[in-house]
């Protein structure tokens, strides 16, 4: 490594990137919990220090040619495990996502969260979170970048079961743990798999287009679609989604985090990560754009139906990373990771949205927000509508920018099966989002009266202080939101990605005709005076009960679950702990007992005997010596 | 040597399974101890006739040292049985039996 001063400089601002959040989390576990504000300012200070040393590494950096610090960690024979950062343009720009997002979230939660009995714990954990995604985005290699894979789906486990007095919390911090490991195998498996064939795990050098050259076709699939099932797991795609709605459990700031910059965006970032060499197998690609796209059709139809603001937008993410990786495995790198980009701006937006009607309101029922006179919260109301617009598309918004990039790679693609899913996905996602914002602005319904005298809607001047926590947030938000979309050229440039195809108008057209017809169809059915308030799909029973139980998703995993692991494993393994362990342990102690027993009818406890039997001893030994 | 040295083994012998017998057979802790010293003796007569078989002093030595350990073993073995006696109210080898397994 040659140490110029700016080296030096870089170094440090990278160190100062990853290490503050790693501080805090220990500080606050093991000397500031009984001291919340205390933990709360030390959290917030050091990922502040992130997002100031990643947006200066990000200008700085970004410009110049990508850049490695390594050190070696680990020696085992001929394969040496480095230790280091990894800093070019995707990981710099995802560095700058996560530590912007975090901060904001870690703001909004000292409102949100204020007079949580866990508080520091809340903070520890959040630091944790941060650190782990932060120095995840910019890992030089596969194994570096697998600890904090690990890491962040610890923290995010942790948060998920936050408040661990709930059954369900934990049950849902279990089971996104237990999905998002399944995925993990697999990656660590793809992560093998390419150690012992290419003896290296730097990222940059299997991204090399060489690496083509000393595996064969079918390795590469292999490798790839082993690492694609951590994507699968950690992104919520098709086969292992429902562990994400799930995670609602945790405090909506958590969410707004977990569906946003960090956790599900880990596995999209890791696709991205690894492009070039995802790239090199064609069948592989054609396998993440059909589970991409299974994952954003069904994902989209389960959040036309739910009445809980969370869950929707929790379906909406799953649908959204959907999105991200159809247009990743059409070969739009650039697409994906646009989308990525806008949709942390945008989703996170959305959830510390809801999360201010959640904090005062205490129930998650769209219904019943709107029937409580939700819309009196100017901000967030106002933000909420922006970002649902930026999320169905809705031209001079961030998302509109991403998602015609992302359907334009589709567009690229060989069959325009895929593109016509993708514009179905867009009708859906201005339906379910427009359906929120109808509901939310258009109250109906005779609870109103009901709910007028108990509810004191505009918090009170002592609450006003911890509403401005939480809005100031939402406005930064918005403000990013509204004016990402118009960077697009730079980030392109900045990415240096495969030149975007030029827009088609064709597309455009089509895309806003179906977001159009999404978003009318929300207003005629919830929007306008004297709509019934009751979806198309709602009124057809068994699509709403097909979409409402997601697809029986879970069921069919109840069903393996039943089926595979307690009636067969866990029943051979019942029967092998009785059978074998236990009896065998039984007789042996029973045999051991029985003959103590049996040995102790020896020791009469009459003197004479001892005697006797001393003196026979004896005899037998003075014979035995005699005649030998 | 007028008495033929088999025949004094012979009664060395004899003595000593007396002494064996009176152990094993009574059940008195006096008898006990009282058999232990004849199979002494026994043994003691073994020694003797030994030593004038081979016109050795050793045997005769060792006799002196074997009453010498017998008075003394009798003097705390007695004190033993009053002492066990006392704590027992019973001079019976049987009823000391709490080692029974």
């Amino acid at each position: 490594m040659v140490a110029t001063p700016s080296h030096d400089w870089t170094l440090l601002a990278s160190v100062l990137a990853v290490l503050p959040p790693f501080l805090s989390f220990v500080t606050i576990v093991l000397f500031t919990r009984p001291y919340p504000r205390l933990s709360a300012g030390l959290s917030i200070t050091a990922v502040s220090f992130s997002v100031m040393s990643a947006l200066m590494l990000l200008l700085v950096q970004g410009t110049k040619g990508p850049e490695t610090y390594m050190g070696t960690w680990l020696i085992s024979s001929d394969v040496r495990i480095p230790l280091g950062f990894l800093l070019d343009p995707v990981s710099l720009l995802m560095l700058s996502i996560v530590a912007v997002i975090s901060l904001l979230v870690q703001v909004y939660s000292v409102g949100y969260m204020a007079g949580d009995p866990g508080f520091s714990r809340y903070y520890a954990f959040q630091s944790l979170f941060a650190g782990a995604m932060l120095s995840l985005s910019i890992s030089p290699s596969m194994i570096q970048l697998y600890v904090f894979w690990e890491l962040v789906g610890l923290s995010s486990y942790l948060l998920i079961g936050f408040w661990y007095e709930k059954f369900s919390a934990t049950e849902a911090g279990k089971k996104a743990f237990v999905m998002t490991r399944l995925g993990d195998i697999c990656l660590f498996l793809g992560v093998l798999l390419v150690l012992i064939n290419l003896g290296n795990l730097n990222i940059q050098e299997l991204n090399n287009p060489a690496v083509a050259q000393r595996l064969s076709p079918g390795l590469i699939t292999l490798c790839a679609l082993l690492i694609f099932g951590g994507i699968v797991g950690k992104s919520a795609q098709f086969p292992l989604l429902t562990w994400l709605p799930d995670a609602m459990e945790g405090p909506t700031p958590v969410s707004a985090l977990l569906h946003s910059a960090t956790m599900v965006a880990a596995g999209a970032f890791l696709f991205a990560r690894l492009f070039p060499f995802m790239s090199l197998s064609p069948t592989a690609l054609t396998v993440f754009l059909t589970i991409g796209t299974i994952t954003m059709v069904m994902a989209s139809t389960m959040a036309v139906v739910d009445r809980d603001i969370k869950k929707v937008w929790a379906y909406s993410t799953i649908s959204q990373l959907g999105y991200m990786i159809m247009g990743m495995g059409a070969g739009g790198y650039f697409a994906g990771f646009f989308h990525l980009t806008t949709h942390a701006a945008f989703k996170s937006l959305l959830f510390l949205c809801s999360g201010v009607w959640i904090h005062y309101y205490e129930t998650n029922d769209l219904f019943d927000i709107a029937s409580r006179q939700g819309r009196r919260f100017k901000i967030p109301i106002i933000c909420l509508v922006l970002a649902a617009a930026s999320l169905s598309g809705i031209p001079p918004l961030s998302g509109f920018f991403s998602k015609e990039t992302v359907l334009d790679a589709l567009a690229e693609g060989h069959s325009p099966v895929w593109l016509g899913l993708g514009l179905v996905g867009a009708f859906f996602t201005s339906y379910y989002s427009f359906r929120v914002v109808f509901i939310l602005l258009f109250p109906k319904g005779t609870e109103e009266a009901h709910y007028a005298h108990r509810n004191s809607s505009i918090p009170s001047s002592e609450e006003k202080g911890s509403y401005w926590v939480m809005a100031v947030p939402l406005l930064v938000l918005a403000a990013i939101v509204l004016v990402l979309g118009f960077f697009k050229r730079t980030l392109t440039d900045f990415l240096a990605g495969p030149p975007v195809p030029s827009g088609r108008g064709w597309i455009f057209y089509a895309s806003m005709a179906f977001v159009l017809c999404g978003l009318g169809l929300a207003w005629f059915e919830f929007g306008r005076k004297g709509a019934g308030q009751v979806g198309a799909f709602e009124k057809v029973r068994p699509l709403r009960l097909l979409f409402a139980n997601r697809w029986y998703l879970d069921h069919f995993y109840r069903l393996l679950l039943r089926v595979v692991v307690y009636k067969t494993f866990a029943y051979l393994a019942i029967r092998n702990d009785r059978q074998v362990i236990d009896s065998g342990l039984d007789a042996f102690c029973g045999t051991t007992v029985e003959s103590g027993r049996m040995l102790s009818r020896l020791q009469s406890g009459l003197v004479r005997n001892n005697f006797l039997l001393a003196f026979v001893a004896l005899a037998l030994l003075g014979l035995w010596f005699y005649f030998l | 040597m007028i008495v033929p040295y088999s025949h004094v083994l012979v009664l060395a012998a004899v003595t000593f399974v007396l002494g064996l017998v009176c152990i094993l057979a009574r059940r008195n802790l006096v008898m006990t101890l009282i058999g232990i010293e004849v199979m002494m003796n026994g043994a003691a007569i073994a020694f003797i006739a030994s030593g004038l078989r081979w016109h050795q002093l050793e045997g005769q030595a060792f006799v002196l040292f074997i009453i010498g350990v017998a008075a003394a073993e009798v003097s705390v073995g007695l004190a033993l049985i009053i002492g066990a006696y006392r704590r027992v109210g019973s001079a019976d080898s049987d009823t000391y039996s709490i080692l029974k397994g």
